[in-house]
């Protein structure tokens, strides 16, 4: 049995809203849930109760906890991807809500639906209603969600991480259009979050979770004085780094360990039997060079080029043309296809280890691959490697599938540093994670440069802790490298895709909490 | 959406093509043909055989053969039946039909009392009906068809009701019309049960593992947190989404119809192709074994096309790839 939630008190009255901040674990996903009483069938309630306007919700029949959900008490969840039914249009999603609690007229619906979008932005409800889910964005997507909890009017709205799943520019929207609805609808909220920045603009009230339990409350003002070590690691991330910070504002001039040169590729897709061809510049042009020990960020939207820049140089992709030059050498693969020098860090570690494969034997994989020493040679290195990177050796023998996001994470680190790498590439590999778990690892990965003399490059889709992090900062839009600057002189810039991140991030983390931009 | 089926129809042809080689293929290297048997009896004399196996163009090399074949098809002919000396298609179709008639109606009957009642018994899942329903369906899929139809006759013996065997009574087609259609359909309740029982809890059990499949993610537990009815969850929503795998189904429960109706023809006697195929595979009629496989084949790829149809008209992610 584990215990999910236990000994949590909160109270929201009508109109309030409560922001609930933890790390991922904190059970503040339970505690959403349980609020709705849609707690799987496994979950069972040991002990408290909770009332709603006066009630406790145990004793709601089937049919009042109906009529409850959607109308009173309503829920957007994480994944604005997975919280529409993708085989059916967005107009009878939305539709079915309002039908649920309540006879209407047809035209009455209608207009009902046409009027809730239009209050969630989007101008041309017609299209919206007619559109199915993955013909929309993944912030058009959460904004239909949103409107699919609204549109009986609730009291309460609980807001289950709404903004996690989103890009930074995405989330800075979905932040204001809350912050709107809540004011405008004299709504009452629970936001769920890991990101304290975005708290302080939206809650009038802060719970910090951890572990199922509560560990403070109060306003933001009063947290941020907190003594507790939980809270200001959750506040303050940036703090876990400012420590370990290296000499910042200069770019290393040494050596350069990897040179890129005109460097282009492109992918062309065919259909059988057909002649048309679908052609998209994925690399254009790309000069890069990356001094040795040094970290260089690559920043920029999705579809930018980033991941394929960062596959071409691991060896993975061969681009069509151009140079790549290891320490001033053409960099060869060896006989498998690889490039043992240039090792990659995925996004998900989740679907990048094997889950039936231990801990030993995935971070070994690569020794053993280059036929280093003999068995217990290899198990003695890999489980220096796990500590290395902060994880229990006496974890070697655990699965995969058995550790948390943030230890896979580190799990894979370990992998990639089997190899004996030069050169760390790290595509996304920090985006799925909490932002102190992010600081934690920048943290681990300064520590681990400065000892190893390693060079990284960090791939990223936002601006959290590149200050603190990079020396050198590359801005990617269609395929080019638009801009390359520090990261203190980003905020100066004036071309538009670099305004556009910087922007976006402003906007999210609120003035006072900032996330070290 | 022209496009998309005229691919889907070519993928057929492709198929049928295909098909219709590997059975020349397998044909030849199968030992004996048709005159196999001749050269036993003594009555038969070889000079007699030699004849016979050039008339029939048995001594043509294989690709000739097949070259010929084609050119019958493409003439409405699929062949010569050796045993019947009729061409294959005369004795194929009023055969095929027969086995339509059948299959067609067990397939639409399957799949009406399939779908609600698996979409059902996934919404009720792990209770007791659930549980009834399960072991109802596991002990139903371990019954081997023949003794279905074994137990069908079995009734129809005992009670009388329904015609043992046959398509129609002797003097049926006397009586007019209405009394014909009357009597083909007294004697089409037989078979077509034993047919529905035999395909039936394969696809109840494939609807009720999709459908909880969808009741688990996420967005069905949105749309349970907006507060829909259990019923429009189930139906409006759950199905839907659980509906893509389930039209993937649709044109394999054509193939497993067909070949329990086979089986089932022969066991209680219906003129389909079933009994035909038996007895030519026997005979080494060859060309009239091709074409009722080949008949088969068209039937499969009819359903699968049936089958995209439908998946064009349910998922929208499938309408955009066009």
């Amino acid at each position: 049995m584990v215990h999910a939630l236990r000994t949590l008190d909160l109270e929201i009255a009508g109109g309030e809203s409560v922001g609930v901040l933890g790390e991922s674990g904190s059970g503040k996903s339970s505690l959403a849930l349980a609020l709705m009483r849609l707690l799987p069938k496994n979950a069972r309630v040991v002990s408290g109760s909770i009332d709603y306007a006066g009630r406790s919700l145990a004793d709601f029949s089937p049919a009042e906890l109906r009529r409850m959900r959607g109308a009173q008490v309503a829920l957007i969840s994480q994944e604005p991807a997975l919280a529409l039914n993708p085989v059916l249009p967005l107009g009878k999603q939305l539709a079915d809500v309002l039908r649920a609690h309540g006879k209407l007229a047809p035209q009455e619906v209608a207009a009902r639906c046409d009027e809730m979008l239009r209050e969630v932005g989007f101008a041309d409800p017609e299209r919206i209603l007619r559109a199915y889910p993955h013909e929309l964005s993944g912030g058009q997507r959460q904004r239909v969600a949103i409107a699919q909890a609204l549109i009986c009017r609730p009291n309460l709205l609980i807001a289950d991480e709404p903004l996690s799943a989103l890009d930074v520019a995405t989330q800075a929207d979905i932040l204001e259009l809350l912050q709107r609805l809540k004011r405008d609808l004299g709504l009452a909220m629970l936001f769920i979050t890991h990101n304290a920045g975005a708290l302080s603009a939206i809650t009038d009230k802060i719970v910090v979770m951890r572990q199922g339990e509560t560990v403070a409350q109060g306003t933001m003002d009063a947290l941020q004085v907190s003594q507790d070590e939980y809270v200001q690691g959750i506040l303050f991330p940036e703090k876990t780094l400012a420590n370990a910070a290296l000499a910042q504002g200069s770019i290393p001039s040494g050596a350069p360990l990897l040179e890129v040169r005109g460097l282009s590729k492109k992918f062309v897709q065919k259909r059988l039997l057909s002649r048309k061809e679908f052609v998209v510049q994925s690399l254009d042009e790309i000069v890069l060079s990356l001094a040795v020990g040094s970290t260089v960020a690559v920043l920029g939207r999705s579809g930018s080029g980033k991941s394929t820049l960062a596959r071409c140089l691991a060896g993975f992709e061969t681009p069509d043309s151009g140079d790549i030059l290891l320490e001033g050498k053409r960099a060869e693969k060896n006989k498998f296809g690889a490039r043992p020098p240039v090792q990659m860090i995925f996004q998900d570690a989740a679907t990048s280890l094997n889950p039936r494969f231990t801990a030993r034997q995935i971070v070994a994989e690569p020794l053993e691959i280059a036929r280093w020493k003999s068995e217990p040679d290899r198990t003695i290195r890999a489980m220096q490697l796990m500590e290395e990177v902060g994880l229990d050796p006496d974890w070697a023998s655990r699965l995969a599938g058995e550790f948390s996001g943030g230890q896979r994470q580190r799990l894979a680190l370990a992998r990639a540093l089997a190899a004996g790498p030069k050169l760390l590439i790290m595509d996304e590999a920090l985006s799925g994670l909490d932002m102190p778990l992010q600081a934690q690892m920048m943290r681990l990965l300064m520590d681990l440069q400065s000892r190893h003399g390693l060079t990284y490059l960090y791939i990223s889709h936002d601006l959290n802790f590149i200050s603190l992090f990079a020396q050198e900062v590359v801005v990617m839009d269609s395929g080019r490298i638009v801009e390359r600057t520090t990261p203190e002189k980003l905020g100066e810039s004036s071309h538009p895709a670099t305004r556009e991140l910087v922007e976006a991030s402003e906007r999210l983390h609120a003035p006072g909490v900032e996330a070290a931009v | 959406m022209i496009r998309y089926f005229a691919r889907r129809a070519g993928h057929g042809l492709l198929m049928l093509f295909g098909v219709s080689i590997l059975l020349f293929l397998l044909f030849q290297a199968a030992p004996g043909d048709f005159l196999s048997e001749m050269k036993m009896n003594s009555q038969i004399s070889p000079e007699t055989i030699t004849l016979l196996r050039a008339q029939y163009g048995l001594d043509q090399p294989l690709p000739v053969r097949y070259w010929q074949w084609l050119k019958s098809s493409a003439r409405g002919d699929f062949g010569y039946s050796f045993a019947y000396n009729a061409p294959a298609s005369t004795l194929l179709w009023p055969r095929a039909r027969n086995t339509l008639l059948l299959s067609v109606p067990a397939l639409l009957i399957s799949w009406l009392i399939a779908v609600p009642l698996g979409v059902l018994a996934a919404g009720w899942r792990g209770r007791w009906a659930d549980r009834l329903f399960s072991g109802g369906t596991s002990a139903l899929l371990a019954l081997p068809d023949v003794l279905i139809a074994l137990v069908a006759l079995l009734v129809a013996l005992k009670t009388g009701v329904f015609p043992v065997g046959g398509m129609t009574s002797i003097n049926a087609q006397d009586q007019g019309m209405w009394a014909w259609l009357r009597d083909l359909g007294w004697h089409m309740v037989l078979p077509v049960t034993a047919l529905v029982v035999g395909s039936l809890t394969i696809i109840l059990r494939h609807v009720r593992a999709s459908v909880i499949e969808v009741l688990e993610s996420s967005y069905i537990r949105a749309a349970e947190g907006h507060g829909l009815p259990r019923f429009k969850l189930l139906f409006g929503h759950a199905l839907p989404a659980a509906a893509n795998p389930l039209i993937s189904l649709f044109g394999l429960s054509v193939a497993l119809l067909l070949s329990v109706s086979l089986l089932i023809e022969v066991v209680m006697s219906w003129p389909g192709i079933g009994p035909l195929l038996l007895e030519a595979i026997m005979s080494r009629d060859l060309f009239l074994v091709i074409g009722a496989v080949m008949l088969s084949t068209v039937f499969l790829i009819a359903g699968n096309l049936v089958g995209d149809v439908l998946l064009y008209a349910f998922d929208p992610r499938i309408r955009r790839q066009g």
